[in-house]
């Protein structure tokens, strides 16, 4: 009823001059914002803060994967270069009364190891690049250097943590880790492979993949004599019997009511044939003295990828 | 309702003008939209024509996935060869007394590997793929796969180092990724393969366990 006596005039503008207003700022707005060029200016500033760096371009291309396998070769040369002037090789391990002194076998896979990487580094320069012939800093930071410092000082107490003495049996940690490393090595150039673009960069990479691929079986021999193939395929191939490669158990937990310590993580034994194909799965390391809870150092070794990469902008230290 | 009843013909023209002016906004709206979808166009033409990678963009072409024609003789051979190494493996097993139950499961996992091998290079050709042994290399190698299991067991390592050989010279000249990829997986087994093989017939030498000299290619021969 109140419509119907209102004027004409006033509702139209109530409501349609609303309409009116509304469409032509919209489109005000929108001739102002395709048409108009106002730069942005540059924030106010409040101190005396750094600027934002700008970080170099991370172009990934088969320059990088192949310096970035040149790093992976030198740094194994130099961790057996340790192992070996340490001596701890030729020490008779109380874990592995057989193993033997094992100073010779590590000298020639460091040869390998090096070779490798010159080789590696002369496809990176044909490829463009320049040769990079210090080891992979992610690498030797985050695995390497971790794991000496481990097996041989142990770890200082912190406020949450007792102090970890060095390891009961080096020699066992550092073959142990020679294995590591010769299936990282295998399986890095395994994956190298499928990454790079030209056919010229995949069979000589594969030459070295091959060969730390028997150094592998061979060092994982040396460790537990007779571990030919997995168990499961051992048990496939003649059902029912028991072999020496059954895996070892990773109970870590006390026994019910003991006040003894509890039993460190018990180290797998590593098998000369893993799988049927080459794999690209993660490579577990364990080793160093158990904490207080008796749990060892366990790293896992994986292929390289985006965070040790050799970008072009990188150096050597 | 009662507007609707009693609009004179000047409200009809307000109408009018006021579809006019949504009609408007929303053409003026499109507009301001303009330099963004232009924008969007521009990188979408970028990424398009470049491999995507985590940072930027590689300055090398992506090469094919799927096997090339050349590629598919290279995998049909490598496939014969493995089929080859299995019957070898079966002949070995079944003809020679005196395996020890170590020297059995070796066997037997290995020529088991060698049929899971050639499966594989079945998966990858689909019809193309020959599936049978190559005659040639059975011929060349039936002969050593005999005798006591020591002999036996060197020919085995012989016949892996021949395919591992075999393998990387096919990988040097396969242009699909997937081939290539499968070849690798397989060669880093093979290679393992040789040195188990000596190790269990007594060879402690490194340079005879680590395969020094590796034997000659079988591609071309079968």
């Amino acid at each position: 009823m109140n419509e119907s006596i209102s004027t004409t005039d006033a509702a139209s503008f109530g409501r349609r001059g609303l309409f009116r207003i509304g469409g032509l700022t919209v489109t005000a707005a929108a001739l102002m914002a395709a048409c108009g060029k106002n730069p942005a200016g540059e924030v106010g500033r409040v101190g005396d803060g750094p600027t934002t760096p700008t970080l170099p371009g991370a172009t990934v291309d088969n320059s990088v994967y192949l310096r970035t396998m040149a790093s992976i070769e030198t740094s194994i040369a130099l961790a057996y270069d340790r192992m070996v002037k340490s001596g701890v090789l030729a020490k008779a391990s109380s874990t592995l009364p057989n193993l033997g002194d094992q100073t010779d076998m590590v000298k020639a896979f460091a040869e390998h190891h090096r070779t490798a990487a010159d080789s590696f580094n002369a496809l990176a320069v044909k490829a463009g690049a320049t040769a990079w012939t210090c080891g992979n800093p992610h690498l030797d930071d985050v695995f390497l250097t971790p794991i000496f410092d481990r097996v041989e000082k142990g770890a200082v107490a912190t406020d949450v943590a007792k102090a970890i003495e060095p390891s009961e049996d080096a020699t066992r940690d550092m073959i142990n880790l020679v294995v590591t490393l010769e299936n990282l090595s295998s399986e890095s150039c395994q994956a190298l492979v499928g990454l790079v673009t030209e056919a010229q960069y995949r069979a000589k990479p594969m030459k070295f993949g091959v060969r730390s691929a028997r150094q592998a079986a061979l060092a994982a021999l040396k460790v537990a004599p007779g571990a030919y193939v997995a168990p499961t395929d051992a048990s496939a191939a003649q059902p029912g019997v028991t072999t020496t490669t059954e895996a070892a158990t990773t109970t870590t937990a006390a026994p019910k009511g003991s006040t003894a310590p509890p039993p460190p993580t018990e180290i797998p034994l590593p098998v000369a044939i893993p799988s049927t194909f080459g794999g690209l799965a993660p490579i577990t390391y364990i080793g160093g003295h158990g904490d207080e809870n008796g749990v060892r150092l366990k790293l896992n070794f994986e292929t390289p990828s985006l965070n040790s990469f050799i970008y072009a902008y990188a150096t050597c230290k | 309702m009662d507007n609707e009843v009693t609009q004179t013909g000047v409200e009809m023209e307000q109408r009018s003008s006021r579809r006019g002016l949504i009609a408007a906004g929303v053409g003026g709206a499109a507009l301001s939209l303009l330099p963004f979808l232009s924008g969007r166009a521009d990188a979408a033409d970028t990424t398009t024509t470049a491999t995507p990678t985590t940072q930027g963009t590689t300055t090398t072409s992506t090469p094919p996935k799927r096997p090339t024609d050349s590629d598919i003789a290279l995998l049909a051979a490598a496939q014969k060869a493995e089929f080859t190494a299995q019957a070898l493996y079966g002949l070995a097993i079944n003809r020679v007394k005196g395996w020890t139950t170590e020297q059995a499961t070796v066997m037997t996992t290995l020529s088991g590997s060698h049929q899971a091998y050639a499966n594989a290079f079945s998966g990858m050709l689909g019809r193309v793929a020959p599936n049978v042994a190559d005659e040639t290399i059975l011929g060349k190698f039936d002969s050593t796969f005999t005798g006591s299991t020591d002999d036996v067991l060197k020919a085995a390592a012989t016949l892996e180092s021949a395919l591992v050989a075999t393998h990387l010279d096919i990988l040097g000249q396969l242009q699909g990724v997937n081939g290539a990829t499968q070849i690798a997986a397989i060669v880093t087994a093979e290679a393992r393969h040789v040195t188990v093989l000596r190790d269990l017939a007594g060879s402690t030498t490194l340079s005879d366990l680590l395969v020094d000299t590796e034997a000659a290619s079988l591609l071309g021969n079968g």
